[in-house]
């Protein structure tokens, strides 16, 4: 959160998922290099750099796939929330992989001395118009580039600089780069290895990620519909909110407003972590404070504000019991303000 | 997310991934058949991909 300054703030839960991530990265690199070289064993040093090349270039797709999912998996099942809540470190890591695949790539030039090559077949206008002989390794550098803008603004003073709203639309770029990703793989190794495997492997992967975000995409669509008229929106009797949950609802704007019951307290907060826009809603009340799923940020149900020292504050809105019937003004609240009401036993 | 950026996000999927679809689709089908088990191995190295 925001009190005091740390490169990287560091806890026990992001310790062991950036171990399991490192471990899993080099075990599949060591285990593809292993396997791969058993069943066509290199016969000279391009093709150990060839090997190399893939393994990182396969596992650089995998990785990304995975990233992409990790979303609209946590959407559809909660039970995928704790891979998402580092999975900035898992894009880094997986910049880096995708590095390493281009360093390679570079390194197999070199050993054949022939780098002007790579340079002649970037250059050369007259393939950009075919589609079969596209200069794909282009389409792989536009990725790396923007997997680079990415990963050096992956940093929560990156997040504050640019506010969540600005840095969600810039990473937004991963989808285009995950395309060109695809189109690099298509128009390169799959032109080349004939293997039903490899379109099998790139087909189904960009098959899994559309499904999901569609699928999670549809069952979200009903909650973007706001009320049609402006007045207070009735929300249900206080027991219809599950204790230390919120009942999301939707503002005439489409905003959502997540309305939190902690025992015989009710409170409406934004839907919007302060952090990076995380779905608040979707959180518990833990240690008397709304805490956002995504990355553990806690806000104080009463007015919105984090708790001391940090200072995060939240939109808040007006709550009332109608005749038994809890009912939220969707007109929000400057942040911090007090807004919770206290009902008889829930 | 804000409205806007689902509003972004459903927009830029559908569309997104009806390009690359279509990409993927024309690179499978004018893929260069095998290569005839029988002929040469080429004189110089493969591209690395």
């Amino acid at each position: 959160m925001s009190a005091g300054f740390q490169a990287v703030q560091w806890n026990a839960r992001k310790l062991v998922y950036d171990g399991v991530l490192l471990a899993a990265v080099a075990l599949f690199i060591g285990s593809y290099i292993l396997i791969e070289a058993r069943i066509t064993p290199p016969d000279n040093a391009l093709a150990w750099i060839d090997l190399r090349i893939n393994a990182c270039g396969v596992c650089a797709f995998i990785m990304l796939t995975i990233i992409l999912s990790i979303g609209p998996l946590a959407r559809l099942d909660p039970r995928f929330l704790p891979l998402l809540y580092n999975r900035r470190h898992f894009g880094v890591t997986m910049f880096f992989v995708a590095c390493l695949h281009a360093a390679f790539m570079i390194e197999w030039f070199l050993a054949r001395g022939a780098l002007p090559e790579l340079w002649t077949e970037l250059t050369t206008m007259a393939d950009y118009a075919k589609f079969i002989g596209f200069p794909f390794k282009t389409l792989g550098l536009a990725a790396l580039a923007i997997l680079f803008l990415l990963a050096a603004t992956s940093h929560d003073f990156w997040l504050a600089f640019l506010t969540p709203r600005v840095w969600k639309g810039l990473h937004m770029l991963l989808y285009v780069a995950y395309g060109l990703v695809v189109m690099h793989v298509a128009l390169g190794v799959m032109q080349d290895d004939c293997r039903v495997l490899v379109p099998l492997l790139l087909g189904g992967s960009f098959g899994i990620v559309t499904l999901l975000h569609v699928l999670a995409a549809w069952r979200e669509r009903a909650g973007d519909r706001g009320t049609s008229h402006e007045g207070w929106i009735a929300v249900g009797p206080p027991a219809s909110i599950p204790d230390k949950c919120a009942h999301i609802i939707a503002a005439p704007n489409g905003e959502r407003i997540a309305v939190f019951r902690d025992g015989d307290q009710i409170g409406a907060l934004t839907n919007l972590c302060a952090h990076q826009n995380g779905p608040l809603g979707e959180g518990r009340v833990i240690d008397g404070c709304v805490t956002c799923p995504w990355h553990g940020y806690q806000y104080r149900l009463e007015d919105g504000c984090a708790p001391p020292p940090f200072t995060e504050r939240l939109v808040t809105y007006a709550v009332r019991l109608r005749d038994g019937i809890v009912e939220v003004d969707p007109n929000p609240l400057p942040p911090g303000t007090k807004a919770a009401i206290r009902v008889a036993a829930a | 997310m804000t409205r806007g950026h689902r509003a972004v996000h459903r927009v830029l999927w559908p569309l997104l991934a009806a390009i690359v679809a279509f990409g993927l689709t024309m690179a499978l089908t004018l893929r260069p058949p095998p290569e005839d088990p029988g002929a040469p191995a080429p004189a110089t190295e493969a591209q690395p991909k």
